[in-house]
């Protein structure tokens, strides 16, 4: 049976390739884990004169209501920016930021398909050999993003660009605010006393201004890549909270306690001091241990941020499905957890 | 936990009618049905202790501001409500501690806050 997005993306794909004929969306399949944006896979097909063509695509389009609250352009061109240097993303095809065509906003990307992302396939044990491999990847990518200069990428055009000592307290600013509206909310408002302690303290505690202005990823952690057999990583996904700021920031989000998956390694794959040496020697910076701190508890409160946003979409209403609960519910007490680690509370 | 458990449950419900329809594509059915297992798993965990475990730090949380515990009644919505307003009250009381240096309140209410994750402590939790 045909899936009922396949006329009308095939209507829009039309339209964007005017000099082809027979253009047809076939197998289209929503996959799992888009908390943020509802992703489906899709083959396209079409004909240039008497040839036939077909491509794999990904179709990301804007929930009613998200985990996150972020700006699709955003995502669009920080893959676009990346795309052929030595981060490997897919290739994005059409932003689309009106409603008319799919009822919300999408793109339109490459599909790299016959590779994984998932954390658990990654740790149950056919792939053990080759974890090292990851992990020499994951964080020697990780630097290269760092590295990488935003405006040579034309990224501050589409990003806002702080102030070097601003990075923090923007970041600070923005995650609190997320707390404050929850607090502020008609429904099941639930105070977070851990999270609020470790804000103040980072707040009376600030690291130093960023060495450099970076792209910061945002969300680079494990199962936010596509890895295969050998170990090697053929795309960093999900840059919908992608902006510029400190690159320390992108460093500690994969050291959040959460993201060890229970293995008692940095992001379940090495140690920290040893992801923390791919990354300099990538970056070419140097990683401050106190300010990587402020970062890693920053990071923490950032994603309690992340879990609370999750549950109140679920509670307004505006956006039902079960991978808004299953966040909340699995990681807001292992969240607050990671707080009291990281501030030596646990 | 947040959202509560019978509001969940509730969607769950109506999401289990829906995947019944054979026109529901495999793979959107597989990703619904899967996540909608883990749920229930997780609900199943923490159903029997729930009550229990709001009621405790309902009293363990108005001994340390001090305060009293409303137990009036013990439906599971209620002793979250008073859990919300405790908690509120902790977040007023560690602050104050903060400002008046106040070293063996400051330990207390840390206990409390470590003592109220290791109630809440999951069987897949990641820390």
């Amino acid at each position: 049976m045909e899936h009922p997005l396949a006329p009308r993306i095939a209507a829009y794909v039309a339209g964007k390739m005017p000099d082809v004929t027979d253009v047809a969306v076939l197998d289209v399949e929503r996959i799992s884990g888009g908390a943020s944006r509802e992703t489906y896979r899709f083959r396209l097909s079409w004909r240039e004169g008497a040839q036939a063509r077909e491509r794999r695509l990904i179709l990301r389009r804007d929930p009613p209501a998200s985990l996150i609250d972020t700006e699709r352009r955003v995502e669009f061109e920080a893959y676009r920016a990346f795309h052929g240097s030595a981060v490997p993303v897919p290739e994005m095809l059409w932003l689309e930021e009106a409603d008319d065509a799919l009822d919300h906003p999408f793109f339109i990307a490459e599909e790299l398909s016959g590779y994984q992302a998932a954390p658990q396939l990654l740790f149950a044990g056919g792939y053990d050999a080759v974890l090292p491999r990851v992990a020499e990847r994951k964080w020697t990518i990780l630097g290269e993003i760092a590295k990488a200069d935003p405006a040579a990428l034309g990224l501050t055009q589409v990003m806002p660009a702080p102030a070097l000592d601003a990075c923090w307290r923007r970041e600070l600013d923005h995650w609190e605010a997320i707390f404050d509206k929850e607090m502020s909310a008609k429904e099941g408002a639930e105070p977070q006393p851990i999270a609020r302690a470790a804000i103040r303290w980072l707040r009376a505690n600030p690291p130093p201004p960023a060495q450099k202005l970076s792209v910061v990823h945002g969300d680079y952690r494990t199962g936010n890549f596509l890895y295969d057999e050998a170990g090697d990583i053929h795309g960093v996904l999900d840059w919908e909270m992608a902006h510029l700021g400190d690159p320390l920031e992108d460093l500690a989000w994969g050291f959040n306690p959460i993201w060890r998956f229970g293995r008692g390694l940095a992001g379940g794959l090495i140690s920290k001091p040893a992801a923390v040496a791919l990354w300099e020697a990538a970056s070419g910076l140097h990683c401050d241990p106190k300010a990587l701190h402020w970062w890693e508890l920053f990071n923490c409160v950032k994603g309690q941020g992340i879990w609370v946003g999750s549950a109140r979409a679920f509670i307004d209403g505006g956006n039902r499905e079960p991978i808004m609960v299953y966040p909340a519910w699995w990681l807001l007490n292992a969240q607050d957890r990671a707080i009291l680690e990281v501030m030596g509370r646990l | 936990m947040t959202p509560s458990v019978p509001s969940v449950l509730g969607e769950m419900a109506q999401l289990l009618v829906r995947n019944a329809d054979p026109a529901v594509p495999a793979a959107e059915r597989t990703t619904a049905l899967t996540l909608s297992a883990m749920l229930l798993g997780l609900a199943a965990e923490v159903w029997d202790d729930a009550a229990e475990r709001l009621a405790v730090e309902n009293r363990a949380l108005a001994a340390l501001l001090p305060d009293t515990a409303d137990e009036s009644s013990l439906k599971l919505s209620a002793l979250k409500a008073e859990n919300d307003r405790l908690r509120a009250r902790l977040i007023e009381a560690h602050i104050a501690a903060e400002q008046a240096g106040d070293a063996a309140r400051l330990d207390a209410i840390w206990a409390e806050l470590k003592a109220s994750t290791e109630r809440r402590l999951l069987s897949v939790s990641l820390v």
